[in-house]
């Protein structure tokens, strides 16, 4: 049985803003942040919170850091409510809001870590041996600037100590709000490699929240949809695709012998495939469009692939379309 | 173990910049001499140091009395800079949210993490006027005074840790990141009599007097300067006074911090 580490029960918050009308005046505005949103993560998942701006991600992020308090509805964390047992919570969690900022500027790298790993509880040759390692892992030793002093630092050597902060104490529990936001490519692979390493090889269950699809999608083991406070969907990648379509296209471009007709073609074809055959002639070959349902794929493309080269049928080009998380996104979060 | 190395957290970030920023050092040792230098410089304009003394009323060494007082203002803006503007300052540097998730009490965390900051700077400061101290009063006179100084530095800091801390707690909630304390430190110099004594003040600042920890510390500090040896049974009125304040300023900062930290997190003040 999978053991749970974070469950959040119909968590909800309102903020209160105020739209300024001149220089005394204003408005009371109350804003709905959370609508009610509920969740398990378990033991060695990575589990994306995926949403547009202002969806709630970090409104649920910091309910769960215990660094904000739900106006109701309960979240536990390795069984500890993060309201009655904040202090138990933050022995167990490391946790990355920003990665531009959160450290002293004239300390370095090093030193930061070690201030705030006496912060935590750790001290002597166990802190030492842990921000030496931590560094390691996080690649500013090898780039040489775990002693360059933080205001040195570029953006993604910041995104890596803040990383190297959240693992500091050994947590059960990374939580991490838009972690490679604002970084440069290779900076941003950099960082997504590393944190699949920490959950996969050291079995740390990571919460992350984005709103960049092909981080969700290549990181997440699961993923909620989460859209206006409320949580719209709830799945793996593979299955939140399947909510907006169950079928893929399959598309190729061929060149026929003469004696093929595309008449021959279309019944060679119909064959192989339960659903719906198009054959239309282009100027450069023969289009192929078949639409399939996903567990056909690998045998029915083996097989058009065969019966095509008996015909004598030389293929150009093949190309699956199907359904992208992004097309998930937007089908259920209403194009926000 | 946690409270130690809460404190040791404390005493390392401050070796750490003295370390990384050479300059800010020079000037820790250099600003409290610049500080006495134009307080006597500007009480000599004005007159003698028998002036002074038919002035203020007292039997007081002006050169020890100011050393006194430079003493205790810096400590005493240190503590409500320190521990009231802490808050601010993490806030504006983006090290809140880090500092509160540190396993204990968000008071603890801030009080504590500053003792030792505090002891080491104050005592660096002490030790610098113990020239000027033992110049003059003589080997034995100067060590006394330096005695009671560093007595009032420590027994002073006690009231006005929970006296910052509600300060604190106060600016954890507002999301309005005004400096408060800019303008409300002069003020509680003023009314703790550092600059005049408090005996000269109408009736209303002298009430506000009694109610701030600082005029007792500075008291308690100047009694060093008394020409002659300091008065025991007015030393032990101001310790009696200040440990007294202590339990109650810091026992409201408790649970005002409670409160303020309760209010932060609900309001999303973090």
């Amino acid at each position: 049985m999978k053991e749970e580490v974070v469950a959040a029960e119909n968590l909800r918050k309102s903020y209160e803003t105020y739209l300024r009308r001149g220089l005394f005046n204003r408005e009371r505005k109350v804003v709905e942040a959370l609508k009610g949103v509920s969740f398990r993560i378990y033991r060695g998942e990575v589990f994306g919170l995926l949403g547009p701006n202002g969806a709630g991600k970090t409104t649920t992020v910091k309910i769960l850091s215990t660094l904000l308090l739900p106006d109701s509805g309960v979240a536990t964390v390795l069984g500890y409510d993060v309201v009655k047992e904040a202090v138990e919570v933050r022995r167990r969690i490391g946790v990355s809001l920003t990665v531009e900022k959160g450290f002293f500027w004239k300390l370095t790298g090093r030193e930061n870590l070690m201030y705030f790993g006496m912060l935590y509880g750790m001290d002597g040759a166990e802190l030492k041996q842990r921000v030496q390692k931590m560094l390691e892992l996080v690649g500013l030793e090898e780039l040489g600037s775990s002693d360059k002093l933080y205001e040195e630092y570029s953006l993604g050597m910041k995104a890596r100590l803040s990383i190297a902060r959240a693992l500091l104490t050994d947590p059960e529990l990374l939580i991490l709000d838009e972690p490679t936001l604002g970084l440069d490519p290779p900076s941003a692979r950099l960082l997504r490699e590393l944190l699949i390493k920490v959950a996969h090889q050291e079995g740390k269950t990571v919460l992350i929240t984005t709103h960049n699809m092909f981080e969700a999608e290549i990181m997440c083991d699961r993923l909620a949809i989460i859209n206006e406070g409320t949580i719209v969907a709830m799945d793996t990648v593979e299955g939140l695709k399947k909510l907006v379509s169950d079928e893929i296209t399959l598309e190729m471009l061929v060149v026929l012998p003469a004696r093929v007709s595309l008449k021959q073609l279309r019944e060679e074809i119909s064959e192989v495939v339960s659903s719906r055959v198009e054959v239309d002639p282009m100027e450069e070959g023969t289009r192929i469009r078949v639409v399939m349902r996903p567990l056909e794929k690998e045998q029915a493309t083996q097989e058009m692939l065969r019966r095509l080269h008996s015909m004598g049928c030389s293929v150009r080009r093949i190309e699956v379309k199907e359904p992208t998380l992004e097309d998930v996104f937007i089908e259920l979060t209403g194009g926000n | 173990m946690g409270l130690w190395t809460l404190l040791k957290s404390g005493l390392v970030l401050d070796i750490y910049f003295f370390k990384n920023n050479r300059a800010q050092l020079v000037s820790m040792f250099a600003w409290p001499y610049i500080l006495l230098a134009l307080m006597l410089g500007m009480g000599f304009l004005f007159g003698s140091a028998e002036t002074f003394k038919s002035n203020v009323g007292v039997e007081a060494d002006p050169v020890v009395f100011f050393v006194a007082s430079t003493l205790i203002a810096m400590a005493s803006l240190s503590v409500m800079w320190e521990v009231g503007g802490t808050v601010l300052y993490h806030r504006w540097i983006g090290t809140l949210p880090y500092v509160l998730i540190a396993p204990y009490r968000t008071s603890i965390t801030l009080v504590m993490s500053y003792i030792p900051r505090y002891l080491l700077w104050s005592f660096m400061q002490l030790s610098e006027f113990v020239p000027v101290l033992i110049w003059r009063e003589g080997l034995v006179g100067g060590l006394a005074d330096t005695l009671v100084m560093g007595l009032a530095i420590v027994i002073g800091m006690l009231p006005l840790l929970g006296f910052a801390a509600i300060f604190g707690s106060f600016l954890l909630t507002i999301k309005e990141e005004t400096n408060v304390l800019s303008w409300l430190n002069p003020i509680i110099l003023i009314l703790s009599g550092a600059f005049y004594p408090a005996y000269l003040f109408p009736i209303w600042a002298r009430f506000l007097s009694m109610l701030l920890p600082t005029t007792y510390t500075f008291e308690l500090a100047r009694l060093s300067s008394l020409v002659g040896a300091p008065k025991l049974a007015e030393m032990t009125f101001l310790i009696a006074v200040l440990l007294g304040m202590s339990f109650l300023y810091n026992a409201l900062s408790f649970t005002l911090m409670g409160k303020a930290e309760k209010r932060a997190l609900k309001s999303g003040a973090v």
